[in-house]
């Protein structure tokens, strides 16, 4: 039965003989968008770069039986059946530059600002094999946010992957910026040096230009890169742009620096995965998304981390909503890889809290273990109270509020005055010390009841 | 090492390969080196003289015509008492830089148990966490699941069971780390090591940055420690697994890509096989026992899952994780009505036990109607009858939460354990009323009550 492959490597042998080049080009046999089948490139390995003849670009990401496919990332004339494929010998990589610190640059180590590559450049892996058990240490050491609700109620350490998750317009960004800008005061307490890393995935050119201004009007950008793919891009590289960004990341964190990540946003590219997935003939499963669907996130999410070193990765991925529900497949997927998630309330947002977090659904599994002594206890006080002032006054709104003792009544006083100090502007950072005054104060007066 | 083919074709997660040699079966190993790099693959399908394989890595920068040798043996896990105190990977490969000759090794797949072998015995098992003594008491040998989306307390609670059973009965244990986080692996070894618990221990991990084929891996390798333990040394060996679902996912995986029908939500077809294959291993003999707890995610919150559900056949109790409980705060996040245990008997637990879940039960569903009328209504509109369930139902609510000591780093407050017999008793008093004139709060992350309450705080007439 074997005959029929048997004839065929025969075939291909004859092929070879015939035509020498088939080893490095092949001719362009299929288009289906951005994903296209070529015959002949023998001789290429899988992730492999390879040009499309004074058209663009793409990387090998299947080697069939009789034909490779690649994903184009650059198309510059459109591509059609015969044009020829070359390899290039080399794997799709990224670009490594200290000089992108301060610009915004793309997949190919472009910065966009000028339009320019950079003088001085190192090609990275797009993707390095995730980072073992045993080279990672304790996550322990505060990241500070600058926002109290946070630092306070619910913390984030470095190398915690802490997500933000919420509806259109409910402040996600925001969180991530006041993070970034709040490094600045930061870093010169900071034994490590703080590089920030803004990973925007197919943003407009509008949106990515707003926050480039946010972060230079606040002098945020002498230490931050932004990596992006812009919704023009081509679909392969939005969904490349987070490895890119977090290549970089593990570069600097292997120069024991601490990294700070934002990704903007990972609907989107759970999203764009499920595009070129189904384009590429995949399976569909749970609501169309391929079976690694989980896998993809859980692999990019597990490069933060507490480095062996003393360098860190903290990643901040960002996940938008619909109707303000947060156990969806692709939701509850990241929930289920991150160190916990900061949920933002539209509601809360339209009742004038901001930041507009929604203490109830919030969690950090990490909690205490990456605060300051000093600010521990604080935290899990006004945590255990605030969330029993919540879930209080959802069951006892309706009462009367004469008939209520007088500890449930104090308890809805001081929890409104808990509400109160966790509203917060956006770009005014609080420090340690201050958050702990303001609540202090709180839970000192009189008529506080700490139930333990 | 003979060469028994070359590579044809290579894509994320599969390479296939054009044999010469007709002695490659499924489970095979084959290796090959390209560029300085190893990689190694196993062979999950034969079809003529085509063998698709998984990678156990990553296959960039590999390529076609490359030649690929058996690996004799096939995958191996080290079986003899050197595993104690060790940290494994899937593939059986010690990781904490201990240098160790290998004793014995033994093929993972190599063990079923007979009807004959299987022994079950009815011993009782105190965790000392109220909920699960309470709810979903459990017996030696028994498998316990641990069901939950994702973040409600699935890990903390397998983490105080590790503290409450293993620290206390000092028997042995594995820990198997499937699709979950690294984070969470090394802190639980550096904490076991720092405690100097190691030594009774072993752990393997195939985490969820790895491969389908590492996470898919690490259960048989766990599980070949399990049975070294129980099988040659005769011992009650208690297993942890965290997450049994991601073995699941990770055949998903696996099954999509080699273009197999799925079943709905591209679960693969064979999952209850896949499954049962395991989950018959981890079982009880005449000489030594396995008692299990495993942590089952809940893809979207959805119990009603397929691969869940083809986990919880296999149970003998469950603890469901609820996230409306959590977003209360109230921990462990119990959904009282989803949870419980063949132990739930009379004849096993005693009838006062048994009685007191029941009429718990009663209260607590009776509340949750009782909730959608205040909503409407308000409290002041009940009867007297239900504003006195409606106070005890709180209070019953209130008490089952408890500190952990896990989770001192969330709550603040020191762990506790509760012997049974004071939750007994702590129950029976809040549904009899000794507590009524406290306030709910009080209840809220205590250990037992009786005793120094009652005498403290005697119920005030109203
Ligand atoms: N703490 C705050 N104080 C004042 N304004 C705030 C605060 N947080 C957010 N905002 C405002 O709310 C708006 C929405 O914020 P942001 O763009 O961060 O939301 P988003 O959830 O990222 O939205 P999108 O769906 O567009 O991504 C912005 O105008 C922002 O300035
Ligand atoms: N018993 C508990 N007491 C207090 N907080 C808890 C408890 N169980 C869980 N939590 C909170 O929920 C978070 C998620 O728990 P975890 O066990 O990691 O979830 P899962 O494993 O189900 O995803 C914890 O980090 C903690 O903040
Ligand atoms: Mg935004
Ligand atoms: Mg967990």
């Amino acid at each position: 039965m074997g005959t029929h492959i048997e004839d065929l490597v025969n075939q291909k042998v004859e092929q070879i003989k015939n035509k020498e080049n088939i080893f490095d080009s092949g001719t362009v046999i299929k288009v289906k968008d951005y994903i296209i089948e070529v015959s002949g490139l023998e001789n290429v390995t899988y992730f492999e770069k390879v040009t499309i003849w004074e058209k663009g670009m793409g990387y090998v990401n299947q080697i069939n039986e009789n034909s490779v496919t690649v994903a184009i990332v650059k198309e510059n004339a459109p591509i059609k059946i015969g044009d020829i494929v070359k390899t290039t010998g080399e794997q799709f990589k990224a670009v490594f530059a200290k000089e992108a610190i301060g610009r915004i640059v793309d997949i190919f180590g472009t910065d966009l600002l000028s339009g320019k590559a950079f003088e001085k450049i190192k090609y990275i892996n797009i993707e390095n094999e995730t980072i073992p058990i045993m080279d990672r240490r304790e996550v322990k050491r505060p990241m500070l946010t600058g926002i109290a609700g946070i630092d306070l109620i619910y913390p984030i350490g470095k190398g915690q992957r802490q997500l933000i998750i919420g509806d259109k317009k409910t402040g996600k960004t925001q969180i991530a910026l006041d993070t970034i800008v709040n490094q600045g005061s930061e870093r010169a307490e900071s034994e490590n040096d703080v590089v920030c890393i803004y990973i925007a995935v197919g943003k407009t050119k509008k949106e990515i230009k707003t926050i480039y201004n946010e972060l230079l009007k606040r002098g945020a950008l002498s230490y931050t890169t932004m990596v992006v793919a812009t919704n023009d891009d081509k679909q392969p590289v939005v969904s490349l742009i987070p490895f890119v960004g977090l290549s970089i990341a593990e570069e600097y964190m292997k120069m024991k620096k601490d990294v700070i990540v934002v990704i903007d946003d990972l609907k989107k590219h759970a999203d764009t995965y499920r595009e070129i997935s189904l384009i590429s003939g995949k399976t569909p499963g749970r609501e169309a998304y391929p079976a690694d669907i989980f896998y993809l996130h859980a692999r990019l999410l597990e490069k933060g981390c507490q480095y062996k070193n003393g360098g860190s990765i903290t990643i901040l991925p960002i996940v938008e909503t619909k109707g303000g529900d947060i156990t969806d497949y692709i939701s509850t997927n990241i929930i289920s890889i991150t160190d916990g998630q900061i949920v933002m309330s539209e509601k809360e947002f339209a009742k004038g809290n901001k930041p507009a977090i929604n203490y109830k659904n919030s969690v950090s599994r990490l909690g205490g273990a990456v605060q300051k002594a000093e600010i521990k206890s604080l935290g899990a006080q006004i945590r255990r109270t605030f969330l029993s002032y919540l879930e209080t006054k959802e069951v006892y709104e309706l009462a009367n509020m004469d008939e209520m003792t007088e500890e449930l009544r104090n308890k809805m006083k001081i929890g409104a005055q808990m509400q109160e100090a966790l509203n917060q502007p956006k770009f005014m950072p609080l420090s340690n010390e201050e958050i702990i005054d303001k609540f202090e104060a709180i839970v000192k007066q009189e008529g506080y009841t700490n139930e333990n | 090492m003979k060469v028994v083919g070359k590579i044809i074709s290579i894509s994320e997660l599969s390479v296939k390969v054009l044999l010469k040699d007709d002695n490659v079966e499924l489970r095979d190993i084959l290796v090959c080196n390209f560029n300085d790099q190893e990689y190694k693959f196993e062979v999950v399908e034969l079809e003529e003289n085509i063998a698709s394989l998984l990678p156990f890595k990553r296959v960039n920068g590999l390529k076609k015509g490359i030649e690929v040798s058996l690996d004799e043996g096939g995958l191996q896990m080290e079986y003899s008492s050197s595993i104690l105190g060790r940290i494994y990977n899937s593939y059986g490969d010690g990781i904490d830089g201990v240098k160790a000759k290998s004793k014995t090794k033994r093929n993972v797949y190599d063990r079923t148990l007979s009807v004959a072998e299987i022994s079950v015995k009815n011993n009782p098992l105190w965790t000392g966490i109220k909920v699960i003594d309470f709810f979903a008491p459990l017996q030696k040998g028994y498998k316990m699941g641990l069901l939950g989306g994702a973040g409600v307390g699935k890990t903390v609670l397998i983490k105080e069971l590790i503290n409450n059973v293993y620290k206390k009965f000092q028997s042995n244990a594995i820990f198997i780390g499937v699709g979950e986080r690294s984070r969470e692996g090394k802190e639980l070894y550096d904490e076991m090591k720092a405690d100097d618990l190691l030594d009774k221990m072993s752990m393997v991990f195939g985490q969820m940055g790895e491969s389908p084929c590492a996470r898919s891996k690490a259960v048989y390798s766990g599980l070949t420690a399990a049975e070294y333990l129980r099988d040659e040394n005769n011992q009650d060996v208690l297993v942890f697994i965290d997450n049994i679902y991601r073995f699941i996912q990770a055949k998903s995986e696996i099954s999509t890509e080699l273009k197999r029908i799925p079943i709905e939500n591209g679960y693969p077809t064979t999952m209850a096989s896949d499954i049962s294959e395991v989950e018959e291993r981890i079982n009880s003999t005449e000489t030594g026992s396995i008692t299990s707890f495993q942590a089952i995610y809940i893809p979207a919150d959805d119990i009603t899952d397929d691969a869940v559900q083809s986990v919880t056949t296999h149970l003998d109790g469950q603890i469901v994780l609820d996230r409306k409980v959590a977003e209360k705060g109230l921990y462990p996040a119990i959904n009282v009505f989803k949870s419980s245990s063949k132990a739930i008997d009379p004849e096993k637990i005693g009838r006062r036990h048994y009685d007191l879940v029941q009429e718990t039960l009663k209260y607590l569903s009776r509340y949750e109607e009782l909730e959608e009328i205040i909503a409407v209504l308000g409290i002041d509109e009940l009867s007297e009858q239900d504003k006195l369930i409606f106070y005890r139902s709180r209070k019953l609510r209130n008490y089952f939460t408890q500190p952990l000591f896990v989770s001192e780093n969330y709550t603040g407050i020191k762990g506790e354990m509760v012997d049974i017999e004071d939750t007994l008793q702590d129950v029976e008093d809040i549904l009899n009323g000794v507590y009524d004139g406290i306030d709910e709060e009080k209840l809220l992350y205590r250990g037992k009550l009786n005793g120094e309450s009652r005498k403290e705080e005697e119920p005030i007439e109203q």
